[in-house]
């Protein structure tokens, strides 16, 4: 095939999604074949897998210990001196995941509990930023469903008459 | 590689947290020049497209609309911060939410029109900046598991492993995936064929900023020199 022709095909916007996932699919195959490496001191440490489950703890595998305002929970931080109040809201529940947290032993490791939901572990309080991007991200997506629904922009035909 | 050699003289850091944001010379430039150029979008009005028809003496107007207007001015402005920030953050996680936005808002400000090869080809667009976000946080979370952190002022200091440049790799593909370059530059081109053409621009400008500052970070994690 002529190196001309490759890149007139490349100028069609339908093809692109196919190109992108070859060449994704390409290199993550690459990737079987690269040494793994794995630092031990990580910063965003978790407990061992299933020692929290071991021990009956509803929070699984998100618990951290403390309590919201009184005492920090336990984590390690990157810079400690920039957040002194680190670990003072991390283990803030909502009265609804108090309740639930009552009721059931899976409480962690429900879908109600997944990061953005009722445990919301993310609140780290030392990478709040993140927190703040992540749901703006969420609103902007919504901002754009709203409008487009709003507006009805899918009802080509009408606007052309 | 260090950061003071890519971006020369680091003029100070704004923590906040585990995020630190810093502040050289290189960024500074690029992030005052996201944030005017935010500002002169803000303020200015779009233009109109005139077509003649043919064989007719008829004039083809395309305006953009009150509410159009409004919808993508908002998410220009938001586009323009979000490249801003992009430019300064020292947190590899940070930088990926920061393109994801970007890519989120580039696609928006193209949905408020009316032509339906633009929004064809924004559909397109949208596929890949979804695609795109595997490779991008997937990058981002290799690098976190070789180095143990996600702050670049530490990532600097850690001699790169094969594991730290798959990971920037993978970065690289997710950043070339959210902003359109070469080979995937198809389906952007196509999405600027319509009327409004500030909030077009940022778009394009948007890309160029984040490619160039993506590639300061891959400098900065994969050290090849």
């Amino acid at each position: 095939m002529k190196l001309g022709r490759l890149w007139n095909s490349l100028a069609t916007p339908k093809r692109i999604p196919k190109v992108f996932s070859i060449i994704l699919a390409v290199v993550l195959l690459a990737g079987f074949v690269v040494p793994l490496t794995y630092d031990v001191h990580q910063v965003y440490l978790k407990p061992a897998p299933q020692a929290q489950v071991n021990d009956q703890d509803p929070f699984a595998p998100y618990n951290r210990g403390g309590s919201p305002l009184e005492e920090p929970a336990t984590y390690i931080s990157q810079y400690p001196q920039f957040a002194q109040h680190q670990g003072m809201i991390t283990s803030y529940l909502s009265p609804i995941a108090i309740g639930v947290s009552e009721t059931t032993l899976y409480f962690g490791t429900s879908i109600l509990a997944s990061p953005g939901g009722v445990i919301d572990e993310i609140l780290y309080f030392s990478r709040g930023f993140d927190t703040i991007l992540e749901s703006s991200i969420m609103l902007m997506a919504s901002v754009i469903a709203t409008w487009v629904a709003l507006h009805f922009t899918m009802r080509r035909k009408e606007e052309e008459d | 590689m260090d950061i003071t050699t890519l971006g020369g003289q680091l003029l100070g850091i704004i923590p906040l947290g585990d995020i630190v944001l810093y502040v050289t010379t290189f960024n500074l430039f690029m992030f005052a020049a996201a944030l005017v150029f935010t500002v002169l979008i803000a303020m200015s009005k779009t233009e109109k497209q005139v077509e003649a028809e043919f064989g007719t003496l008829n004039d083809r107007e395309k305006k953009v609309g009150k509410d159009e207007f409004k919808v993508r001015r908002f998410l220009s402005i938001i586009c323009g911060l979000a490249t801003a920030g992009a430019m300064i953050t020292g947190d590899l996680f940070n930088f990926t939410l920061f393109v994801t936005l970007i890519g989120i808002v580039n696609i928006g400000i193209v949905s408020a029109v009316k032509e339906v090869d633009v929004l064809d080809s924004a559909f397109q667009y949208g596929i890949i900046a979804m695609l795109a976000t595997l490779p991008l946080f997937g990058g981002a979370a290799l690098i976190l598991a070789a180095t143990g952190t996600l702050s670049m002022f530490e990532i600097v200091n850690i001699p790169s492993t094969a594991m730290m440049i798959f990971g920037s790799i993978l970065l690289f593909i997710g950043v070339a995936g959210e902003s359109g370059v070469a080979p995937f530059f198809a389906t952007k081109a196509e999405m600027f064929r319509t009327a409004g053409s500030p909030f077009l621009v940022i778009i394009h400008l948007s890309s160029l900023l984040v490619i160039v500052r993506a590639i300061e970070v891959i400098l900065l994690i994969s050290k090849p020199f």
